[in-house]
């Protein structure tokens, strides 16, 4: 069987794989998102949280990740628990690194201004800072979710959800009909989803950065 | 994709703040030490049946971590043999517009989930063993070196190629004694964002009967024994913490001294 | 120790770039004469940056023949030819992964020198620019200032003595003061070294101040004007030309004539024992009003006005000397010195002694003869 026929024959199955793989990436990248901008914005005025902030992100993000994988299985279990975990952790060090570079790197004299035209720190802050500083934030979404393409593949070993499962398979029926099919739909697929998904992160930009900062 | 955009973001992640990078130079191999100090220490203090002797004893964990330094080590040099004189030649005049393929070809393998390269290139072969896993987590690994190698060379000062040629380098010359000296900093950082890639994805490599750490992980969970699941993925954490650290001191220390 | 200096000629150089229906640099001829500075000297964008890089082939002509020192530029290989011209550019070029004794020896290094030879002549090239080799050798260019990194820049470009030197405005980044003292440096050394240097600058005033000879270039590198400084400012030869060099032409003409090029007058002069009776007697005897009072070793003292010449000794009276220029200093410095004098400007020679003044109507004949030599 060819990868074509083989893509058709169990296309409703890997159409859902490929369903849950993109979602549980997209859902870990937004929770990441809410609590990375928080983090960001808690510790973004004070240099020794920033550098502190910073520091364990940057070596949270070496940790391998089929290593915290294997470190979450006895805490959380299999399934659905460890795999959002683990994704939501790696998703957050782009985005907390971002946020806090993108709001540092806000003009004094822009805050400034905002401050004397009587805009209250909280108005200063989700007005003009977040509005500024939301295409870095946004790159380090990107980072992430580009990130979490590849290691949601990996998550299959703790019976998460997604392509993953496709590889592990092919990998378990070595040498049977289809396994290498198998591979190949997962691999593919999670290419395929990460450069759709990256695409559509460029039309996202483009309509929520404002006209005025856009490059 | 456009790579341009990609690039200003990873860089922005990759190079981090300057002190956030120096405190993580200090604390980063006391963290691993201690990290893996103590789960050793609780692991073999604990009574350990006779499943969990197989693996969690003194040969077979300095066998496995030894065989993870390995496929990191060849990993590593895979990438540098390939990824450096690729991005030289990529910018070199001729090349410019072969140029985007081969970024590209990199961008697909670093999209690429290391798990489903490895598995492929293991189905497609029938290999087992080192090289298997090395061989494939090198096209996952390639990118970073060879984007900034070719950012590295590309951001140098017009003026200075110019001076160089006109004081009467060759092209050549221009290139060993200019442009690669000041590339090396870019190339340095890339070179570790690699080399993390590297020793975490070569925790994949028991799949192809690599060895490695994961091999610890593995059996951990299949037998299902938490001390030597905790054993394998803390023994992998602080491999990647202390590979890391490496890089950041061959960042700090390696680069041309005028630069630094 | 230097090689004789060379001459270059340019022959009907043309530099055309695909997809321009222009060329860039259209049948540009000149001889340029060997040991002299020669300016090109024009607008942003007219062609002469090109020009000069055509000269060591960093760009390469569409046609045409240029030669150096007789030998053709083309039968050479451009890496081995380029190590026969020095080279200095805007911002210096220095490569900021080396140390200054490392930049300064890269040519000689290219040249096969020994390590002893290279290491000898870095120093001395240091020392050649006002560099302390101890102190800066091992330094790297960030920890210089500009205008040091400018000097390293022509260092470097002197070390393995070319004949020949191409410098692409070379001061253009350094603040003005440095780049007074860079000019100066470099007119030090050239009188020194005597290379033929092609210097390319949009500043008509450093032109007017470095160079022997100046080509005022047009679009496409036309030559408008090539000639000395004086007759150029004398006679600007159209008024694209004019407009280049601009108002206060014969201002600057001062700056290029010094005081020895004129001819002095002398005033009635004194010592200070001498009876007042006697010197107003001389004053009267010459029709003047004024007399200089000069001490034991003959410098200027005090201008003493005829009138004041009434009392029993000549201690005291008259007025302080201020501005005085010597036989080196330009026109403009002693047309500076009258007007802050009020009067005639008093010269001294090596040792401060007294050798004569500067009048005002010597000044502006001596402009009107220049043009009226140029303009026939």
């Amino acid at each position: 069987m060819t990868l074509w026929e083989f893509v058709g024959d169990r296309w409703s199955r890997l159409a859902i794989e490929a369903y849950q793989h993109a979602s549980v990436v997209i859902q870990c990248t937004l929770i990441a998102a809410v609590i990375g901008i928080l983090i960001g914005v808690a510790v973004y005025r004070s240099p020794l949280g920033s550098i502190v902030a910073t520091a364990l992100a940057s070596t949270v993000l070496t940790i391998p990740s089929f290593a915290l994988l294997g470190l979450l299985i006895p805490v959380l279990g299999l399934g659905v628990a460890p795999t959002v975990t683990v994704l939501v952790l790696y998703a957050l060090l782009p985005i907390v690194r971002n946020t806090i570079v993108g709001l540092g790197g806000v003009d004094a004299a822009v805050t400034d201004a905002a401050r004397g035209i009587g805009m209250n720190r909280v108005a200063v802050l989700t007005r003009v800072e977040l509005r500024l500083a939301w295409p870095a934030i946004l790159a380090g979404m990107r980072v992430s979710t580009q990130m979490l393409m590849g290691i949601a593949a990996i998550a299959a070993y703790a019976k998460g959800p997604g392509l993953g499962t496709e590889i592990f398979s092919g990998l378990n029926r070595a040498g049977a009909a289809n396994a290498t099919n198998q591979a190949l739909a997962g691999t593919i697929g999670v290419i395929v989803l990460a450069l759709v998904v990256d695409g559509l992160y460029l039309i996202i930009a483009r309509l929520t950065t404002s006209r005025g900062i856009r490059g | 994709m456009s790579t341009d955009t990609d690039t200003g973001a990873v860089l922005n992640v990759e190079s981090g703040s300057r002190r956030a990078e120096l405190v993580r130079l200090f604390l980063q191999p006391a963290a691993a030490v201690v990290l893996v100090g103590g789960v050793l220490i609780w692991a073999f203090s604990t009574e350990l049946d006779a499943l969990e002797v197989v693996t969690l004893n003194a040969t077979t964990l300095l066998r496995t971590t030894w065989e993870h330094v390995l496929i990191t080590a060849a990993v590593t040099v895979l990438v540098v043999v390939v990824a450096i004189p690729l991005g030289v030649v990529l910018t070199r005049r001729w090349a410019r517009r072969i140029a985007p393929i081969f970024v590209g070809i990199a961008t697909i393998g670093q999209a690429a989930p290391a798990i489903g390269v490895i598995v492929l290139w293991f189905l497609l072969t029938q290999q087992e063993g080192l090289w298997a896993a090395a061989i494939p987590l090198t096209f996952v690994s390639l990118l970073p070196v060879l984007r900034n190698t070719m950012v590295g060379i590309q951001q140098v000062d017009p003026a200075l190629v110019d001076a160089g040629r006109g004081i009467g380098m060759s092209s050549f010359t221009v290139l060993r004694r200019v442009e690669l000296p000041l590339a090396v900093p870019l190339i340095l950082a890339g070179l570790r964002t690699s080399l993390v890639l590297a020793v975490g994805t070569a925790t994949l490599a028991l799949f192809v009967n690599g060895g490695g750490l994961g091999f610890i992980i593995d059996t951990g969970y299949k037998i299902a024994r938490t001390p030597v699941l905790l054993t394998g993925a803390t023994l992998a954490v602080g491999l990647a913490l202390i590979v890391d650290w490496l890089g950041a001191l061959a960042e700090r220390y390696l680069g041309p001294k005028g630069l630094r | 120790m230097a090689e004789p200096s060379v001459a270059i000629e340019l022959d009907e150089v043309t530099k055309r770039y695909p997809g321009q229906r222009e060329p860039a640099v259209d049948g540009f001829t000149m001889s340029i004469n060997p040991g002299e500075i020669t300016i090109f000297v024009g607008p942003s964008g007219c062609g002469k940056t090109t020009t000069m890089r055509m000269i060591n082939r960093l760009i390469e002509p569409t046609s045409g023949r240029i030669t150096i020192g007789g030998e053709d530029t083309l039968s050479l290989n451009p890496d081995e030819l380029r190590r026969r011209i020095g080279y200095a550019i805007q911002q210096a070029g220095l490569f900021p992964h080396q140390t200054v004794a490392q930049n300064v020896g890269v040519v000689p290094g290219l040249l096969g020198w020994s390590k002893a030879k290279i290491a000898e002549r870095v120093d001395e090239m240091l020392s050649l620019v006002g560099l302390d080799p101890g102190e800066f050798a091992g330094r790297y260019p960030r920890q210089l200032s500009g205008g040091q990194q400018q000097r390293v820049g022509v260092a470097r470009a002197l070390a393995a003595d070319p004949p020949v030197l191409l410098m692409d405005e070379p001061f253009g980044a350094v603040d003005p003061i440095t780049r007074g003292n860079l000019q100066d440096e470099l007119m030090r050394l050239q009188a020194e070294l005597h290379k033929t240097i092609v210097f390319v600058t949009h500043d008509f005033d450093e032109a007017v101040k470095l160079g022997d000879r100046i080509a005022v270039l047009g679009d496409r590198s036309t030559i408008l004007q090539y000639d000395t400084p004086e007759a150029i400012l004398a006679n600007p030869a159209d008024d694209t030309v004019a407009g280049f060099v601009g108002a206060g032409a014969s201002l600057k003409q001062l700056t290029l004539m010094r005081v020895r090029d004129i001819e002095m007058a002398q005033a009635v002069t004194a010592t200070e024992d001498e009876s007042p009776a006697t010197v107003r007697q001389r004053i009267e005897a010459e029709g003047r009003r004024y007399a200089l009072i000069l001490d034991k070793r003959r410098r200027p003292l005090r201008w003493v006005h005829f009138r004041q010449l009434t009392g029993s000794s000549m201690a005291g009276i008259g007025r302080p000397v201020g501005d005085q220029v010597s036989v080196q200093s330009t026109l403009q410095d002693a047309l500076e010195a009258m007007l802050t004098e009020g009067g005639d400007a008093v010269v001294t020679g090596n040792r401060g002694e007294y050798v004569g003044t500067v009048q005002l109507d010597t000044v502006v004949t001596r402009i009107r003869e220049l043009r009226e030599e140029h303009a026939s």
